[in-house]
């Protein structure tokens, strides 16, 4: 019965597919040649020659869990758990999030459940969220001394270690842009809305006819663009969040704020010189990848965090990526055309409410592991390919758009102001700027809804 | 069951004719987006974005390394298992006690039947996102039984019971005439002889789609299992496939290959079902 | 049968189904009912009494009664096209064509795809595959993606639906078809112009225990959409889609406002619970007893 029943599958999924292929075959493409599957990818070795790190023995035993939201580091983690285990006896569980979950669910159903987590990764939102009630108070560990401008208070407590952090901007493919312009291209030319403007126009006269990927997805559009309107105040997160009370009591009227303006004078140049403009909502995240690593365009609305999506669009680790600030005038001082954004994006909150003394000892011990071992920092860098907020960590790391973001902060080019804001920002405000994306609303109704958002809350 | 209807006049086979065209037309419409599945799941991420039609014909952008990488990233095996103990004890367990239940409503019309049977009817319309914290948080803030497979086979059971016996109630009110019962107690058989003898057989044309469509959601449940269990060890299929998405996008190639690897053992389950369905109804044919 | 066994039959044949059904949904239904009566945010240790503010909450939200209403239109389009194809080709597929079990076979399968892999085949077929037949073709209709238009997505929302949902009815339409005996099927083959008015006459009143039941599951998951919903449009463009499940879950987890969630996801289990209590009493009396 069995094999029969397989038979006949494959025959109907055969002759499925061959009447499909003489329908379409001709009409569309055939497949390009992909990359050479044997090609193995090479690990960056990590070096265990020197191991100054005085580890604790009276743990051995305990076992905590960490768990991760981060879902591209899930083998990582893995990896650098079995190695910390070898080296101090404690297990560490790593529990993935799986799709369809958000990590603030999975954690409020974990505690539910009586059994949350040692370890969360979290954003920052979410750690606003929990943090008083459920977690650790961490001001005292050594990493916080090495973590200047990237951590997070709440009423003068630390109640999270950064994880990585994370920068974003315009991405600009170098070797496209040379290659059409047909000379060197150096990036720090370009300073103001005015500059863009000729570059992009420039691209476009070398052929290059729609020079920029636009994401239309509500949490690109909500958060990672629309956020620089609180973020570019001052450059602080004090800043950003003194500029969302005063747009929240209506003190600020978003019309006559600058950054306002701004913001929306850059989005309308992107939004002219889109790939997309015929259809903008049309937009696929993969394909941006795609066709910026083709070379179809060549600046990119981004962060570093899509240098998977680029590697698996052909870009390799010695190609030249890096970014463009978000400008937001015209004015070459201004320090938002200088600087990019990159703060501490991801935060690891420890469960201060469940966890035995024993577990909390065993949880700091491995954070601070993942500081100050050289095994640690360089597992942090090479294996999760992130860039540790941890001014003490010596590693660079290897990917372009990740180097490019490690450069700014070593050269102080970057601000870590990170707005602080309710978890539905992005997807409620998202809407309305795909309504502004498709020009389905102009500049007044969108303010309008942005300030109906905010004075709704409470 | 091959039968061919019998032929009529020139008018008959043209509508024949037409009825098969047009059956032919739907079943391709319905076919695409599972045969894009198919196709894309030998591709690389790049092929299947950029041109998802590129054809069996071209072989050289084929290979099977999706499907490689989803069985080993997968454990496919283990989690095969799991899903495996999962969906056969729930799919017995609904299946015994749902038409049961059932029976013992279409032939006891008393209070307790009704408002029994009210009450599933109903439950069938809550959201589930409406007992999922309640859930969760009785029995694992207070009972604390999560992360052990008999707690999921428990849910399971329990969730799919409404449906189930709404499903067997119909099928007893409609289809078992309470004649060959009555004939079977003048036999002195109780009952429960009864119901094993004489009823639950007849019940398999309904029993083999309450399988399968138990089974179908049991097997691809990912919400419920998700809240259920976090020990990796004891991951179903559709959990275990979490490492092919990302934060902000996702390994659409292994993603294929992974579901092609758990759709198959439902849709030869199916396959073999569906002989069943038909030789239960010429068995138990009541003329 | 006799009384004295009334009891014991309870016992070996309704107790435990009951007990379970009632321990899993239940139990958890009651106390997430109380839930809505306090404060609790779903993850902290304090839970107040609040009286009837979150449903003031939900009164208020006017996203929500939006959502609700489109769901109704999403609802009556949906619960039509399933059922009438459905029933359809369920017909078509028990009347001995040559290949009917390769073609069950075939309506059956693509509902083993689920969830997020779902909604990106199909988001693949509207801005991909349409487009591209756009392009070639010149036809208007295909011009831009259908997800990036509010009326166009609401469709391509219907169209995946019915596509999901008709080919689980066709298995229950076909057990029931299969059910019937012999001579009514002999009876109402397509054979000469009566066949349309045997279905209508002979066919349709035996198969309305079937009718009853494909309407009730079309109605109530119609209601409940939220993988297709989320996948596929993720309530987009600009929230124009977002359905009232789809509203709930964001509500109470996007926008962390726990007890107005519950207590919308009650609103709309009532509202539910009134429509499908209607149809259901309204088809089973039009059903024929055996």
């Amino acid at each position: 019965m069995k094999r029969k029943g397989i038979a006949r599958l494959l025959a109907l999924a055969l002759t499925g597919t061959m009447v499909m292929g003489t329908l379409t075959g001709c009409t569309f493409g055939f497949a390009s040649d992909p990359d050479d599957p044997n090609e193995v990818e090479e690990e960056i070795p990590i070096d265990t020659s020197v191991d100054t790190y005085e580890y604790r023995t009276d743990l051995k035993g305990t076992e905590i869990s960490v768990l991760n939201t981060k879902a591209e580091i899930q083998v990582a983690l893995e990896e650098i758990a079995v190695i910390f285990e070898e080296k101090t006896g404690i297990h560490v569980e790593i529990m993935p999030v799986t799709d369809g979950d958000s990590p603030y669910t999975k954690v409020v159903s974990l505690y539910n459940a009586g059994n949350p987590p040692t370890l969360s990764i979290l954003d920052t939102t979410d750690v606003v969220a929990l943090a008083e009630e459920k977690a650790e108070d961490l001001t005292d560990e050594p990493w916080t001394a090495e973590a200047e401008g990237y951590l997070t208070e709440i009423n003068g407590k630390i109640y999270s270690f950064p994880l990585c952090v994370e920068g974003r901007g315009l991405i600009y493919n170098k070797a496209v842009i040379e290659e059409a312009l047909g000379e060197t291209f150096d990036p720090a030319t370009v300073k103001t809305q005015e500059d863009l403007v000729e570059l992009l126009d420039r691209l476009v006269a070398a052929g290059i006819e729609k020079p920029v990927s636009l994401a239309k997805e509500d949490w690109s559009l909500g958060a990672h663009q629309l956020q620089y309107v609180y973020e570019t105040y001052d450059g602080t997160t004090d800043g950003a969040a003194q500029v969302i009370e005063q747009i929240k009591s209506g003190e600020l009227n978003l019309r006559d704020y600058d950054r306002m303006n701004g913001f929306l004078d850059l989005f309308d140049i992107l939004k002219k010189y889109n790939v997309a403009k015929g259809d903008p909502l049309g937009a696929d995240y993969d394909e941006m990848a795609i066709d910026l690593a083709d070379g179809k365009t060549a600046i990119w609305l981004n962060g570093n965090w899509a240098w998977p999506n680029l590697k698996e669009a052909g870009a390799d680790n010695d190609d030249e990526y890096g970014f463009l600030p978000y400008f937001m005038s015209n004015d070459e001082n201004d320090f938002a055309n200088q600087k990019i954004q990159g703060s501490a994006s991801k935060q690891v909150m420890m469960d201060g409410q469940m966890a035995t003394e024993d577990e909390k000892a065993a949880a700091k011990e491995f954070l601070n592991w993942l500081v100050f071992s050289e095994l640690g920092q360089q597992l942090v860098v090479y294996r999760c390919n992130i860039i540790p907020p941890f001014q003490n960590n010596p590693y660079e790391p290897t990917d372009p758009l990740s180097r490019s973001i490690y450069e700014h902060v070593q050269n102080g080019e970057t601000f870590s102001a990170s707005a602080i804001v309710p978890n539905d920002h992005w997807s409620i405000l998202g809407g309305a700027m795909q309504k502004y994306l498709a020009d389905r609303c102009d500049r007044e109704e969108l303010i309008e809804l942005i300030e109906a958002y905010w004075a709704e809350q409470e | 069951m091959e039968q061919t209807a019998m032929i009529g006049g020139r008018k008959a086979k043209i509508a024949r004719f037409f009825a098969m065209l047009g059956l032919i037309v739907i079943f391709i419409a319905y076919m695409f987006p599972f045969l894009m599945v198919v196709i894309n799941s030998l591709k690389q991420k790049r092929d299947i974005i950029k041109s998802p039609f590129s054809w069996l014909f071209t072989i050289k952008g084929l290979s099977f390394d999706n499907f490689v990488k989803a069985f080993t990233q997968m454990d496919f095996l283990n989690a095969f298992k799991n899903s495996m103990i999962v969906t056969v004890s729930a799919t017995v367990l609904v299946t015994l006690l749902a038409s049961m239940l059932a029976y013992y409503i279409v032939r006891n019309n008393n209070l307790i039947s009704k408002i029994v049977f009210a009450l599933m009817v109903a439950s069938m319309i809550i959201p589930f996102q409406a007992i999922m914290i309640p859930l969760v948080s009785i029995y694992g803030g207070t009972l604390n039984v999560l992360n052990h497979r008999i707690t999921l086979i428990f849910m399971h059971t329990g969730f799919s019971m409404a449906m189930s016996v709404f499903m067997f109630h119909g099928f007893i009110k409609g289809n078992i005439p309470i004649a060959l019962e009555e004939a079977a107690y003048v036999e002195g058989c109780t009952r429960t002889q009864t119901f094993f003898t004489v009823v639950f057989p007849l019940l398999k044309p309904i029993i083999s789609t309450m399988v399968i469509l138990n089974a179908m959601a049991f097997w691809n449940d990912f919400l419920l299992p998700s809240l259920v269990l976090t020990d990796k060890k004891l991951l179903t299929l559709p959990l275990s496939t979490y490492s092919f998405y990302g934060t902000y996008s996702a390994d659409y190639g292994t993603i294929m290959a992974g579901l092609l690897l758990c759709v198959l053992p439902i849709l030869i389950l199916y396959l073999v079902l569906q002989k069943q369905i038909i030789g239960g109804v010429v068995a138990g044919a009541v003329k | 049968m006799k009384a004295k066994n009334k009891g014991k039959d309870f016992c070996i044949f309704a107790l435990l189904g009951i007990l379970f059904f009632a321990a899993v949904v239940i139990v958890p239904f009651v106390y997430g009912v109380y839930l809505t009566f306090t404060d609790w945010n779903g993850v902290s240790q304090v839970k107040n009494f609040i009286g009837l503010k979150n449903y003031i909450g939900v009164a208020k939200d006017t996203q929500f009664w939006t959502a609700l209403l489109l769901t109704f239109k999403y609802v009556i389009v949906v619960v039509i096209l399933v059922n009438v194809i459905a029933f359809g080709i369920a017909y078509l597929l028990t009347r001995g064509i040559k290949g009917q079990n390769f073609f069950r076979a075939g309506f059956f399968t693509p509902n083993l795809i689920g969830g997020i892999v779902l909604g990106y085949i199909w988001q693949f077929v509207f801005s991909r595959v349409f487009v591209n037949i756009g392009e070639a073709t010149g036809m208007k209709l295909f011009e831009i993606s259908w997800l990036s238009d509010p009326d166009k997505a609401f469709a391509a929302m219907v169209l995946v639906t019915v596509w999901q949902l008709s080919g689980y009815m066709i298995l229950i339409y076909v057990a029931g078809f299969m059910g019937l005996s012999e001579d009514v099927l002999e009876a109402a083959s397509l054979d000469g112009a009566a066949g349309f008015n045997k279905l209508r006459y002979i066919v349709l009143p035996l198969m309305m225990s079937s009718v009853t039941i494909c309407l009730f599951l079309t109605l109530s998951r119609a209601f409940m959409v939220y993988d297709v919903n989320l996948a596929l449009t993720a309530g987009g463009p600009y929230g124009t889609t977002e359905m009232a499940a789809m509203h709930v879950y964001e509500k109470a987890f996007t926008s962390r406002q726990f007890g107005v969630g519950q207590a919308e996801a009650l609103v709309l289990f009532v509202v539910v619970a009134c429509i499908s209590g209607l149809q259901v009493y309204l088809t089973k009396k039009k059903e024929v007893e055996a």
